[in-house]
């Protein structure tokens, strides 16, 4: 945040150069901000990476806001580099906005407060911590990891630079207050198990080479993920998770689990308060009403996976039993889970979506289909995190990246 | 089943029909806790590598091998280390088995590496958390080409040891300045040792890094540091 460093503010800026150059000492009412906006040395200074679909929709977000000043944008698309500008640009009256294909190139801008991140999933690690330790604050969409190791290692980046790093499920808070609330109040008593029903899991992708009808860098597309032939439905940025986007695909995307999981499950464990704490077993059930899993955690709390006959966020209490009731978490600030981000930005305080209960989030989706593909039960150590006995499962706790890309 | 799988592997390309292959997923899925089975399945994947297989093909072989691959498979593995088409998938394999085949097959391949390779076999040792690739990779931070020395730099960081800030602390002190990848891998490995109760010597990393020379950010997450040190002495 600007107007916390040391070093000259844009306002003083302007006055020195504007007395070296013996120039009018003009400075305009959107720079210096009025009761509508503030001044611009004390706007948040934002870039995006990423800006098709969920990015596009992140950033309008972000735009929106008189706290912010979004200078940057980085996407390996062309066509979405130029529209994403033109969309700032015609917000500010200005053609400032500034556009890479590199994110590299964007995160190393020593202007930059915060980013927010809208790739797919493979890219999300390896953004994230760089963004960390060029000192940026990040906004990262969900789900926030492809791998388990990933998650750990987000984290520590984020701590090691004091950095806000806030997950980015608007459902979470947004769509589930009608359990969490009375959950919270205690009027569920003890809740034994709670179920999830989402997929589907993700599946190899084998398309065919296509004709590259875009101006996209392919290579900067895959990034860290397996090399393969341009398919536009395995780079669709669309919200399908049926075989026709990344988000269908286990290269980029823990699939149906990942991407709606970490919407139901980031429910599920706000709902019974488990934020914190990732399961100690994963059941592997195959029967007669098809497969399904039961994650046990520590406290007794199981949290069921396609549960036959069971709705989704369907919650088995305590009959009779009514616990204390506690304040809920919120969003702090204004505008939801991004104002709680920029608020978060400013204060330093911890955003409602921290990285390290959107990484707990995504750690249920990754433990279920490995424990899908697996075909069998797993024990998990949260504190080592690695899996009890089953050296084969630990294998699937990450993957290597394509050079030259590394965590 | 598995024989007509085998098979089809090798006319296997992109846009072939993946269901084909699921008995070969079934058979590396099945072959848990069966040492026979799963040395089977094993022979048959390096068997099909050293055959004439599509990219594709050949990186469907790696992906199982990633799973199921012992020191029998590494002799298959390694030659595709050093091509710039292959290096990727045979590290795919390698970085997850924990035979410590594997891991000499990576650093073995160092040398015979360059340019973006390299990266990538230095950043699947740094994964491997592989202590015995720390000389080798300490030597590798005074590398030319600075892709190269960083990545050395983050894996010694992710190999978190003693030894491996021993290294870092050197070089930093040659570099006369503070690259920010030393730096970073410097923090990385402090925080390792302070997980494993080495207290001394995180809190040596993070004094160094706590001094007014430093850039804030640096500074500042050195007297963070310090303060989780001192916090878990107390």
């Amino acid at each position: 945040m600007k107007q916390i460093k040391k070093k000259p503010s844009r306002r003083d800026f302007l006055k020195t150069t504007g007395a070296a150059f013996g120039v009018p000492f003009i400075i305009t009412s959107a720079a210096l901000g009025n009761a509508e906006r503030p001044a611009a040395s004390d706007r948040i200074v934002m870039g995006g990476i990423g800006i098709g679909n969920m990015g596009r929709g992140d950033q309008g977000a972000f735009l929106g806001r008189r706290d912010v000043q979004y200078v940057a944008l980085s996407d390996v698309r062309e066509d979405v580099r130029n529209k994403s500008k033109a969309n700032v640009d015609g917000r500010y009256r200005n053609a400032d906005c500034q556009t890479y294909t590199d994110f590299r190139e964007l995160l190393a801008r020593p202007d930059l407060d915060a980013v927010h991140i809208a790739t797919p999933d493979h890219w999300h690690a390896i953004m994230v911590i760089e963004a960390c330790r060029n000192g940026k604050d990040v906004y990262c969409q969900k789900p926030e990891t492809l791998t388990l190791r990933e998650g750990p290692l987000m984290i520590a980046a984020a701590r090691r630079y004091g950095r806000v790093v806030s997950g980015g499920s608007q459902r979470v808070l947004g769509d589930y207050r009608k359990y969490v609330d009375p959950a919270w109040a205690g009027e569920f008593g003890t809740i034994k198990s709670i179920n999830v029903n989402v997929g589907p899991l993700p599946q190899l992708c084998n398309l065919p080479q296509e004709d590259m009808g875009e101006k996209i860098d392919w290579d900067l597309w895959l990034g860290p993920a397996p090399w393969a032939p341009y398919n536009s439905k395995r780079c669709s940025g669309s919200f399908s998770i049926n075989g026709s986007s990344w988000r269908s695909f286990s290269d980029y995307s823990g699939g149906g689990m990942t991407d709606w999981g970490a919407h139901h499950f980031g429910g599920a464990t706000f709902i019974c308060d488990v934020r914190d704490l990732q399961p100690e077993e994963v059941t592997y059930f195959d029967d007669k009403d098809g497969k399904y899993l039961a994650y046990r955690y520590p406290n007794g709390l199981t949290i069921y996976h396609n549960r036959p006959h069971t709705g989704n966020l369907q919650i088995e209490g305590t009959p009779g039993e009514k616990l204390p009731a506690k304040p809920v978490p919120v969003y702090k600030g204004d505008g939801e889970i991004y104002g709680d981000f920029i608020h978060c930005v400013k204060t330093r305080e911890t955003p409602f979506r921290d990285i390290e209960s959107a990484v707990n989030t995504a750690v249920l989706a990754h433990l279920g289909n490995i424990a899908y593909q697996l075909k069998r039960s797993l024990k998990w150590d949260a504190a080592r995190q690695e899996f009890i006995g089953d050296a084969e499962a630990n294998r699937l706790t990450d993957r290597a990246r394509r050079e030259p890309w590394q965590l | 089943m598995l024989d007509t799988a085998f098979e089809a592997l090798k006319k296997f390309d992109w846009g072939s029909d993946l269901g084909a292959l699921a008995p070969i997923e079934d058979a590396v899925t099945a072959a848990h806790g069966k040492p026979e089975a799963r040395h089977e399945v094993e022979t048959r994947l390096v068997t099909a590598l050293q055959g004439e297989l599509s990219r594709d093909a050949r990186e469907y072989v790696c992906r199982k091998l990633a799973i199921v691959g012992t020191a029998a498979c590494v002799p298959g593995l390694a030659p595709l280390l050093v091509n710039p088409e292959s290096s990727h998938m045979s590290r795919f394999a390698l970085e997850q088995i924990p035979a410590p085949e594997a891991a000499q097959a990576l650093r073995d391949a160092l040398s015979r590496a360059s340019g973006t390779v390299k990266i990538g076999i230095i950043s699947s040792l740094g994964a491997r958390r592989d202590a015995a690739s720390v000389p080798p990779l300490g030597e590798l931070l005074q590398d030319g080409d600075a892709a190269i020395a960083r990545a050395a730099a983050l894996a010694l960081g992710a190999i978190g040891s003693a030894d491996s800030a021993a290294v870092l602390q050197r070089s930093l002190q040659a570099a006369g300045g503070s690259p920010a990848p030393i730096v970073d891998a410097l923090l990385h490995c402090a925080e390792t040792l302070m997980a494993a109760n080495k207290l001394t010597e995180a809190t040596a990393i993070y004094q160094a890094f706590a001094q007014d020379n430093q850039p804030r950010l640096v500074r500042l997450a050195a007297n963070r540091g310090l303060l989780a040190c001192a916090s878990k002495q107390a």
